[in-house]
C-alpha cells in the first residue's frame, strides 16, 4: 500500500484511492524526488549553448555602459 | 494507478510502496476528477465546462507579462512613436510568446515537471545554474519595476509610495494563502482580466479607426528612422511580451494545475486565448497614448502612471483615473506571477515542496522565498530618486537578452524524443522558434551595436 506523509495523517483511505485513480504516477508529488536521466550534450549544442552565454554576458556589459552613460 | 500513457522517463523501479501520499495530490486529484468528469459527458455545455476547467495558466502567464513595466513600455511607445509601426508589430510578438508559451506548456503536460527541475536533470547543475541565475536576477529586477508601477499609479490617487508598497505586498500574501492552486488561479483570472481597462481608456481618446485599420494593414517603417531611442522602444516592447519568467511560469503552473497529454489541445487554446486579451490590452494602450504623439506633447517627464496625468487633459479625470488604475492591477498580478515563478524554481532544484496546493507549515521554503524576493523589491522601490522610466525600460530590454539562451533549452527539451515521446515539436513549430530564437538575438545585437557604435545607424541612413 501507499504510504501517507508524515505531516498528512488526515489523509484517509479514500484519499488515497482517489489520488492513484485520478492522477498520473509521474504527477504524485513523492515520486518527483526521482531525478530524471541526464542527457549529454553533443558538440553543436555545446557550442550554441556557451555562444549564447558568450553574447549574454557581452550584452549584460553592453547594458551596464548604457547605464553608466546615461547616468553622467 | 493513473489514467495516462507511461512515459519513457518513468521511474521504472519505484514501485507504489515508494509512494508518498500528499495533501497536494489530494488537492490535484480533487481537480482532475472534475476534469475527468467534464470530458466524459458529451454536449457543447461539457465541452466549455471542461475548457473552464482547464484555462488558467496560458491566460495568466499572458496577462501576468502585461505588468507594470509593459504597460509603461506600450505607453511610452504610443507617446514617442504613435501607432504606425507599433500596432502590427505588438501583435507579431504576441504571436512569438504564443509559439514559445506552447513549448511550456506541453513541456509540462507531458513530464509533469517544471522548467527548472528539467533543465537540472537533464543538462546538470553546470547549465542549471546558469539558467537559474538568468532567471533569479531577471525576476528580481523585474519584480521592481511591478513595485515601482504600482507605486505609480497609487500615486496618482494621492497614495503615498509606503503605503502603496505595502498594500501590494497585502495582496501578494491574501493571494497566495488560499492553500488551493484552483481558488488561488480563479481569483488572479477574475482580477487579471481588468487588464482590458486599457480598451475604454482607448475609447475615452475617440480614436481614428480608419488610421488604426491601416496601421494594422499597412504596418508602416518606424517614425525617425532606426536610433538608439527606437531600438531602446523596440526591445521593450519585445520584453513585454516574451520574457524568460513566463517559462517557468507556465511550465511549473501546468504541472501544479495537473494538465496531462490529454488536455494539450485546451492548453494551447488557454494560450491563445491569453496571447489574444493580452494583445487587446497592449494595442489599446498604445492607442490610448497616441494622442500625446498626436499633439506633440513630450512624455520625457512622464513616470508610471504620470502617463494618466498627461492624458487627462484629452480623456478627463475618470479616464485618467481608469489608466491609473490598469497600471495598478498590471503591477499587483504581475508582482504575484512573478514571486511565484521564483518560488517554483527555488522549489524545484532544491528538491523542496512547491506547490500552491501547499498549506504553509508544509511549504516553508516555498513561502518564504516567495514573500523575501517580493519584499526586498518592494523596499529598493523606496529609495527616492530612482529613475523609474529608465529601469522600466531597460528590464525590459533585460529580459529580451536573456531570451535567447533560456529559448534554446526550452527549444532542446522540446525535441527531447525520451522527454517527450510522440509530443515532440513538429518541424513547423521549430522553425518558428529558430526563428524567435534569431529575432531576439539579431534584435539584441542591433541594441549592442547602437550603444557602441552609434554613429553606425547615421551612416546607414537612421538618426
Amino acid at each position: 500500500m501507499p504510504s501517507k506523509d508524515k505531516g498528512h495523517s488526515s489523509i484517509t483511505s479514500t484519499d488515497q484511492q482517489l489520488v492513484l485513480s485520478s492522477l498520473e504516477p509521474e504527477q504524485l508529488a513523492g515520486l518527483k524526488k526521482h531525478l530524471i536521466p541526464r542527457r549529454h550534450l553533443r558538440g553543436l549544442e555545446k557550442v550554441v549553448m556557451w555562444s549564447l552565454r558568450i553574447y549574454l554576458l557581452f550584452m549584460m556589459v553592453v547594458v551596464i555602459y548604457q547605464v553608466l552613460t546615461t547616468l553622467h | 494507478m493513473g489514467t495516462g500513457p507511461p512515459s519513457r522517463l518513468s521511474p521504472q523501479a519505484v514501485t507504489q510502496e515508494d509512494v508518498v501520499i500528499t495533501h497536494e495530490d489530494v488537492d490535484r486529484a480533487h481537480d482532475r476528477v472534475r476534469v475527468s468528469a467534464a470530458r466524459a459527458q458529451r454536449g457543447t455545455f461539457s465541452k466549455f465546462r471542461l475548457l473552464w476547467l482547464l484555462v488558467g495558466p496560458g491566460i495568466l502567464v499572458m496577462l501576468g507579462e502585461n505588468d507594470g513595466p509593459s504597460m509603461i513600455s506600450y505607453a511610452a511607445t504610443g507617446a514617442r512613436f504613435g501607432i504606425g509601426f507599433f500596432l502590427p508589430f505588438v501583435i507579431l510578438t504576441f504571436c512569438m510568446a504564443i509559439v514559445v508559451q506552447e513549448m511550456t506548456m506541453r513541456l509540462g503536460s507531458a513530464t509533469h515537471r517544471g522548467h527548472a527541475e528539467l533543465i537540472f536533470d537533464r543538462f546538470g547543475p553546470f547549465w542549471g545554474w546558469f539558467s537559474m541565475i538568468d532567471l533569479g536576477i531577471g525576476n528580481f529586477l523585474t519584480l521592481i519595476t511591478e513595485f515601482i508601477a504600482i507605486r505609480a499609479g497609487l500615486g496618482f490617487f494621492g497614495v503615498p509610495p509606503w503605503a502603496a508598497v505595502g498594500s501590494a505586498l497585502v495582496f501578494l500574501c491574501l493571494a497566495v494563502m488560499m492553500h488551493r492552486y484552483w481558488t488561488w488561479e480563479r481569483t488572479l483570472l477574475a482580477i487579471a482580466v481588468f487588464n482590458l481597462i486599457f480598451v475604454p481608456v482607448a475609447l475615452l481618446t475617440h480614436p481614428n479607426w480608419h488610421s488604426v485599420g491601416n496601421a494594422l494593414v499597412t504596418w508602416r517603417p518606424l517614425p525617425g528612422g532606426l536610433s538608439q531611442d527606437t531600438l531602446i522602444i523596440v526591445l521593450a516592447d519585445i520584453g513585454a511580451t516574451v520574457t524568460p519568467w513566463m517559462l517557468f511560469f507556465q511550465q511549473s503552473a501546468t504541472v501544479d494545475k495537473g494538465l496531462t497529454r490529454k488536455d494539450i489541445h485546451l492548453g494551447r487554446i488557454d494560450t491563445i486565448v491569453g496571447a489574444a486579451l493580452a494583445a487587446i490590452a497592449a494595442v489599446a494602450t498604445i492607442i490610448a497614448t497616441a494622442p500625446l504623439f498626436a499633439h506633440h506633447m513630450t512624455a520625457e517627464n512622464f513616470q508610471g502612471a504620470e502617463f494618466a496625468q498627461a492624458l487627462q487633459p484629452l480623456i478627463g479625470r475618470f479616464g485618467a483615473a481608469l489608466f491609473a488604475l490598469g497600471i495598478v492591477e498590471a503591477g499587483m498580478v504581475a508582482s504575484v506571477t512573478i514571486s511565484i515563478s521564483s518560488a517554483y524554481a527555488f522549489g524545484e532544484v532544491a528538491r523542496r515542496p512547491h506547490s500552491l496546493n501547499l498549506p504553509v507549515t508544509q511549504g516553508k521554503a516555498f513561502y518564504s522565498v516567495l514573500f523575501l524576493c517580493a519584499a526586498t523589491a518592494g523596499a529598493i522601490v523606496l529609495i527616492p530618486g530612482l529613475p523609474l522610466v529608465d529601469v522600466v525600460l531597460l528590464v525590459n530590454v533585460v529580459a529580451v537578452l536573456a531570451m535567447p539562451p533560456a529559448l534554446v533549452f526550452l527549444f532542446m527539451l522540446a525535441n527531447d524524443r525520451e522527454v517527450m515521446g510522440d509530443l515532440v515539436s513538429p518541424r513547423w513549430a521549430n522553425i518558428l522558434a529558430t526563428g524567435v530564437v534569431v529575432f531576439l538575438t539579431l534584435a539584441g545585437l542591433l541594441f549592442g551595436i547602437s550603444v557602441i557604435a552609434p554613429n553606425v545607424f547615421a551612416f546607414l541612413g537612421g538618426k
